[in-house]
Formats: structure tokens, C-alpha cells, sequence
């Protein structure tokens, strides 16, 4: 039997939440953990989209109308920094902290207090970063791959680039730690590695890529800051360094952190397709190799990112096949999706559609990928808004689309209410209209030719722009309903312990809104828990 | 709900196990920058 265990349980931890600022400051909840993730990724989301309305406020008509050329360039690169270290990271880091522990019945996370420190280092590292803006020199503007030599021109500002990133990489790497020890450790007995949910299977390879990558990122900082105040010549070319060889490092971290951002994703959608579709998860455990095949390949095909540098034959044509083999398990995954949706009682609540419009779009920007792995085409696209066009199809109706699903699904499970379905439903409609206004014209701009990373462009490139401009208008104007619905969460109808109709999980086998301990005892699975 | 002691043991264990993991990821990286250079 499942045991859920509410506040007033008899046992050594039977209190509820302690009061005030001392409850969150303290912490040791992976609800309240979770809870503040979420708020805080929120946050950088606004902060982070505030960045984006000013790149698009001055892309909007050619010439320069609103800021300096040299706050363009910290635009871009602040938005891309807090987007994927504030914003994407932490939100699926509040997900994995809510659910892990209830989707595999344990009572919290494996180490609770490294993970209210996992959490309270991430505002310090995005307090620092945004300190800069007010830097002489202004904020960091080399891009946020922090390429040398360019980023060695960086002001005053270099050091808490280089700290905040360095602090960014610890916060990651102690949740990772975090979410493997609880899934390796404290499963309840009866659930095996292979029964586990996608969405923990998803993580706990997304938490093994984070473990490889992420002190890769922190040894090319840590070099970075040792030729800019130490006197060493890593990257530097005058003193024998490779500028290079940072490239290569940054993407042996960069192309897994594009996974990182995406597993759990698929893993979100693949336990909101079965539950609107009433069918189990088609092929779970061959979802589970192909998400695993994916996260070996990431290792494998950093150099796509710098075809341009001047590789020889061999190896580009190396890293073109293997970037292509990606498209395979990629393919297994939507065809699991589909397989699943065949025939089922399918409704389209909000969770629904935006799982939906995730499997449809994500796509688009995996189609795009496939165009940019080819390294001769790649030469042509390179550094063009084709680029932009593509990872933003897959970051933003890729992975943002995901966390708002995910959002939406366990919404009532978290508040014990309904949300508004209405106000769901206008969001998923508005986001999914202006995302494809903001994003798809890009397509068409890189194809023609127009750079990345610049104020100001030909006359040529002013009405798809000016498209794009309107459409980034509007997503952020819509992103203000899902405040909107996270204001009035608890106003809605009484949720029930399963909220939707028969789904899948141990998560909605305890009641809603979730006690704040659960599972005094490790629960049988039910018989509908997994695949 | 209290841990057993193979619980308590294989959390210290697979944590320390990847904490090294990622110091070594760290340390052997800057390592072979030091080597190139």
C-alpha cells in the first residue's frame, strides 16, 4: 500500500513547514526547494526576456535606435547566460526536486541540506552577473560561449563573469549529485532502475551529463582567468596558446548543456502524452536507450559547433556523421510519441497542447540541426540568424515549452486546485502563434545571409525583422497570463488526489496539494505506476 | 522515515564516487591545457 503521510503524522519529523523567511532560508524540503527553484527560474525567465525585448526593440527597423552598440552586445549576452543557467537549468531542477522523490516513493532527497546549498548559491551567482550591468566597462559582451581573446577585453566585469559561472557550475553540479544519489539510493525496493518513469530516467542521465560537463566548463574559466591575472598563455596566442582549444573545450561542455536542456524535457512530455492519450507510454524502455544513446553521442560531436575553424577533412567529416547518427534516437522518441497518441482517448488540456506543440516544433528545430550539421552548408550558415532561428526553436517551444507543460500538469498536485483552464488554454494558444512569428522568419533572414550579434543591418533584412520584433512583443506580453494563472492557482475548483483521468505514477497516489512529508514507508507500486 | 544503514552507506558511497568524478573532470582538464600550452 501507499503510504502518504500528511503534517500531523506521528514520527521524527512530524512537523509541518517552520515560519516566515527562517522556512525557505533553512529549508531542507525538496517541495520548498523545488518551490523555490521554480519561482527563481521564473524570474530569470522575465529578467532574462526583458534582455530579449531590448535586442528585438532595437532589431526592429534597420539603424540604431534605442541603445549603444556595446549594450547590444551584453544583451545578447546576458539574455543567453540567464536564460540557460537562470532560467531553462533551475526550472528543471525545481521539477526534479518536486517530483523525483514522490515519482520513486522517497521521502525527500538524498542530501537535503546540500540541496538547500545547491539552491542559495544560484541568487549569489545571478546577483554577481547582474551586478556588471552597472560596471565600468559595462556587463560582459563577448557572447556567452566567452570566446578568447575577445572576452579578455571584457571591463571590470570579467571577474564576476568568471566567479558567477565558476558559482553556476557548482550549484549544477551538487544537484546533479543530488539526483542521482536519491534515485540510485532511496527508490522504494519495489521499482526497479527499468520500471522508474521517463521523466527520472531522463534526469538521471541529464544529472550524469551535468557530473562530465560542467567542471569542464569550470576548467576553461578557471583557465580564462589565469591568462587574464596570473600571467598564463592557455588561450593566448602571443605567449603559445591555442584560442582554439578553448573553442574545443567550451563544446565538449556546450553540446551536452544543449541535452541537459532538452532530456528532461522528454521527459516531461513523455509522461503528459500517455496520461491525455490513456494509453501507456509506447516503447518505455526503448525510450530510455534512445535517451541514453543520445547522451553518449553529445560527447561526440562538439566540433559542429566550429566547422568554420579550419578542420581537417577527416574530422569534419566525422562530426558530421556523428551529429546526423543524433537524428535516430531523436526519431525513435517522436515516433514513440506518435505511437502513443495512435488510437488513444485523447482530450487537449493545457499540459496537452503544449506537449503537443513541443513534439511538433521541437522537431522544426531538429530539421534545422540536421541542415547544420552538414559541414559544407554549415560554412554557409554559420554565424547567421539561421542559427538563432534553430536553437531557439528547440530552447524555446523545445524546452520552454516543456517546463510550462510540466508546470501545468503538476500544477494542481502542488496547489490542490485547478488552475484556470481558459486562461491555460489562451496562453498555449497566443505563446504558440507568437513564438513561430518570432522565431520562423529568422529562418529566413540567416538564409539570406544576415549575421548574428549585431545592432544594425542591411535594409534587406528589414521586414522579416520587423515580423520577428512584433512576434517577441507579443510571446512576452503572453507569458504575463501564465503569471496570471499562477496568481489565481489556488482559486480554482478542488483538485482530486489523481487529477487527471486514471494517470500514470506514484505522484498521484498521495493527496493534493502534496503533504509536506510523504511516503513514512516505502509504497508498493500501484498497479498503473509506470509503463 | 529513517534510513538503514546500507541506505546511509551507499548515499555517502555514490556521492563520493561523483564528486570525485567531477574534480577529476575539472582537475584533468585544466591539466591538458597545461600540456597544449
Amino acid at each position: 500500500m501507499t503510504t502518504a503521510v500528511a503534517d500531523t503524522h506521528e514520527g521524527h519529523d512530524d512537523h509541518g513547514p517552520a515560519k516566515g523567511f527562517t522556512r525557505w532560508l533553512f529549508t531542507t524540503n525538496h517541495k520548498d526547494i523545488g518551490t523555490m527553484y521554480l519561482i527563481f527560474s521564473l524570474v530569470m525567465f522575465f529578467f532574462g526576456g526583458s534582455m530579449a525585448l531590448i535586442i528585438r526593440s532595437e532589431l526592429a527597423q534597420p539603424g540604431l535606435q534605442f541603445v549603444h552598440p556595446e549594450f547590444f552586445n551584453s544583451m545578447t549576452t546576458m539574455h543567453a547566460l540567464i536564460m540557460v543557467f537562470g532560467a531553462v537549468m533551475p526550472a528543471f531542477v525545481g521539477l526534479a526536486n518536486w517530483m523525483i522523490p514522490m515519482m520513486i516513493g522517497a521521502p525527500d532527497m538524498a542530501l537535503p541540506r546540500m540541496n538547500n546549498w545547491s539552491f542559495w548559491i544560484l541568487p549569489v551567482a545571478f546577483g554577481l552577473l547582474a551586478s556588471t550591468l552597472f560596471m565600468p566597462g559595462g556587463a560582459p559582451a563577448s557572447g556567452w560561449t566567452m570566446y578568447p581573446p575577445l572576452v579578455l577585453q571584457t571591463g571590470d566585469a570579467f571577474p564576476f563573469l568568471i566567479f558567477s559561472v565558476h558559482l553556476m557550475g557548482l550549484s549544477s553540479i551538487m544537484g546533479a549529485i543530488n539526483i542521482i544519489v536519491t534515485i540510485m539510493n532511496m527508490r522504494t525496493p519495489h521499482m526497479s532502475l527499468i520500471k522508474m518513469p521517463l521523466f527520472v530516467w531522463t534526469w538521471l542521465i541529464t544529472a550524469y551529463l551535468l557530473i562530465a560537463v560542467m567542471p569542464v566548463l569550470a576548467g576553461a574559466v578557471t583557465m580564462l582567468l589565469t591568462d587574464q591575472f596570473f600571467g598564463t598563455s592557455f588561450f593566448l596566442a602571443a605567449g603559445g596558446g591555442d584560442p582554439v582549444m578553448f573553442q574545443h573545450i567550451f563544446w565538449f561542455f556546450g553540446h551536452p548543456e544543449v541535452y541537459i536542456m532538452i532530456l528532461p524535457a522528454f521527459g516531461v512530455v513523455s509522461e503528459i502524452i500517455p496520461t491525455f492519450s490513456r494509453k501507456p507510454l509506447f516503447g518505455h524502455d526503448s525510450m530510455v536507450y534512445a535517451t541514453a544513446s543520445i547522451a553518449f553521442l553529445s560527447f561526440i560531436v562538439w566540433a559542429h559547433h566550429m566547422f568554420t575553424v579550419g578542420m581537417p577533412l577527416t574530422g569534419q567529416m566525422f562530426f558530421m556523421f556523428a551529429t546526423m547518427l543524433i537524428a535516430v534516437p531523436t526519431g525513435v522518441k517522436v515516433f514513440n510519441w506518435v505511437a502513443t497518441m495512435w488510437r488513444g482517448a485523447m482530450t487537449f488540456e493545457t499540459p496537452m497542447l503544449f506537449a503537443l506543440a513541443f513534439v511538433f516544433l521541437f522537431t522544426i528545430g531538429g530539421f534545422s540541426g540536421l541542415m547544420l550539421a552538414i559541414a559544407p552548408a554549415d560554412i554557409q550558415y554559420h554565424d547567421t540568424y539561421f542559427v538563432v532561428a534553430h536553437f531557439h526553436y528547440v530552447l524555446v517551444p523545445g524546452s520552454i515549452f516543456a517546463l510550462m507543460a510540466g508546470a501545468y500538469y503538476w500544477l494542481p498536485k502542488w496547489t490542490g486546485h485547478m488552475y484556470s483552464e481558459k486562461a491555460g488554454k489562451l496562453h498555449f494558444w497566443l505563446s504558440t502563434i507568437f513564438v513561430n512569428v518570432t522565431f520562423f522568419p529568422m529562418h529566413f533572414l540567416g538564409l539570406a545571409g544576415m549575421p548574428r550579434r549585431i545592432p544594425d543591418y542591411s535594409t534587406q533584412f528589414a521586414d522579416f525583422n520587423f515580423i520577428a520584433s512584433v512576434g517577441a512583443m507579443g510571446f512576452g506580453l503572453s507569458q504575463l497570463i501564465f503569471v496570471y494563472v499562477l496568481l489565481t492557482a489556488k482559486k480554482g475548483e478542488k483538485a482530486t488526489d489523481e487529477v487527471w483521468e486514471a494517470p500514470y505514477g506514484l505522484e498521484w497516489t498521495v493527496p493534493s496539494p502534496a503533504p509536506y512529508h510523504t511516503f513514512d514507508e516505502a509504497p508498493m507500486l500501484p498497479e498503473r505506476a509506470g509503463h | 522515515m529513517e534510513r538503514d544503514a546500507d541506505t546511509k552507506k551507499g548515499v555517502r558511497r555514490t556521492a563520493l564516487i561523483l564528486a570525485l568524478v567531477a574534480i577529476g573532470f575539472y582537475l584533468g582538464f585544466i591539466l591538458m591545457g597545461v600540456i597544449r600550452s
